[in-house]
């Protein structure tokens, strides 16, 4: 699924039915070319929800067994976020030291939240080309 | 590529940090391969940095970036300057000199350095220069490419090409490495 399709989703417990919050952006991780966390905005709970705690991130809605889940930080997330570790809207180079263009949207596994693609202005790159995130840029293998 | 593009290029790890830029070049065997660079910060008040870059520890030189593994790379300023030298010289700044043919006939001055990169033998090697044309050339004042033989003769005030070199000039870097080639070519032949 497109993060610009996810993007503003609510986010419902499972358990009260009721919206925690909405969808905000996303944390990624390049070493293991996935999602680790959604950041969330309107809630009153913590704005960090793990992957790996997420119920369901389905075409209409993101679901979480309680609010509980819902954290104010957590150590692993707090590593890849902020300006440098953004993804979408920075630029790409490859190994070779060329660039591929500017990242739109990104393709993730709705199951694993695996990085299925980086899409770009015209074309798309494999998440598993994914070497490393900074704050220049993002850099992907030879593709 | 021209070594002009070259410099202000960003220096960029793999964790897509931008570390440093290319301030210049610095060439190595005699004037005939490119030995690494000297760097930069980046950024309009950052200047000149202690550390360089032996060509040996770049990844990639690409049109946008000059890549690298981690900031491990760097090396002390000095160690690369030696290494260089030790390897024949840098052969000097060689823009400004004249260029000179076996017949004795002064084909210009040197306004920029053509390399290209061999990824197979991981080198970067000087294959031209372009030269901006003197009156023994009919375009005289016009830029042209002149491709190199692969050892070079250079003094500080000229660099000495085959005459056949005349044969081989290039106006621009589409074509040009043929060109080189068949220069190179020619010369082993012993034409």
């Amino acid at each position: 699924m497109l993060f610009s399709q996810a993007k503003g989703h609510k986010v419902v417990s499972t358990a009260t039915a009721e919206q925690v919050g909405k969808v905000k952006d996303v944390v990624v991780d390049p070493t293991t070319h996935s999602v680790v966390a959604l950041l969330l905005k309107k809630t009153d709970h913590g704005s960090v929800l793990r992957w790996s705690d997420l119920t369901g991130f389905g075409s209409d809605a993101a679901t979480v067994a309680s609010v509980d889940l819902l954290l104010e930080s957590d150590d692993q997330v707090d590593g890849l976020r902020g300006k440098e570790h953004e993804v979408l809207g920075k630029r790409v180079l490859d190994t070779r030291g060329d660039e591929l263009g500017e990242v739109k949207d990104l393709d993730i596994d709705p199951t694993s939240g695996a990085i299925i693609s980086l899409v770009l202005e015209r074309r798309s790159v494999p998440g598993a080309a994914l070497v490393g995130v900074g704050s220049y840029a993002v850099v992907v293998g030879q593709t | 590529m021209r070594t002009s593009e070259i410099t202000k290029r960003p220096v960029v790890t793999h964790q897509g940090e931008d570390v440093a830029q290319v301030k210049d070049i610095v060439f190595a065997a005699n004037g005939g391969r490119v030995g690494g660079f000297t760097l930069a910060g980046r950024g309009l008040f950052s200047g000149p940095k202690k550390e360089a870059l032996s060509w040996e520890s770049v990844g990639s030189l690409g049109a946008d970036a000059v890549m690298i593994e981690s900031e491990a790379a760097f090396e002390p300023h000095q160690s690369v300057l030696d290494r260089s030298a030790r390897s024949g010289g840098s052969g000097g700044d060689v823009l400004g000199s004249k260029v000179l043919t076996d017949a004795g006939t002064d084909l210009g001055v040197v306004v920029d350095v053509v390399v290209e990169v061999d990824d197979d033998a991981h080198t970067c090697d000087v294959i031209g220069y372009e030269i901006e044309a003197s009156e023994a050339l009919e375009t005289k004042g016009t830029r042209l490419l002149i491709p190199l033989p692969a050892t070079l003769s250079a003094s500080k005030e000229f660099l000495m090409v085959p005459d056949s070199a005349r044969n081989f000039v290039g106006r621009d870097l589409a074509g040009f490495g043929a060109s080189v080639a068949a220069f190179r070519a020619q010369l082993e032949g012993g034409a």
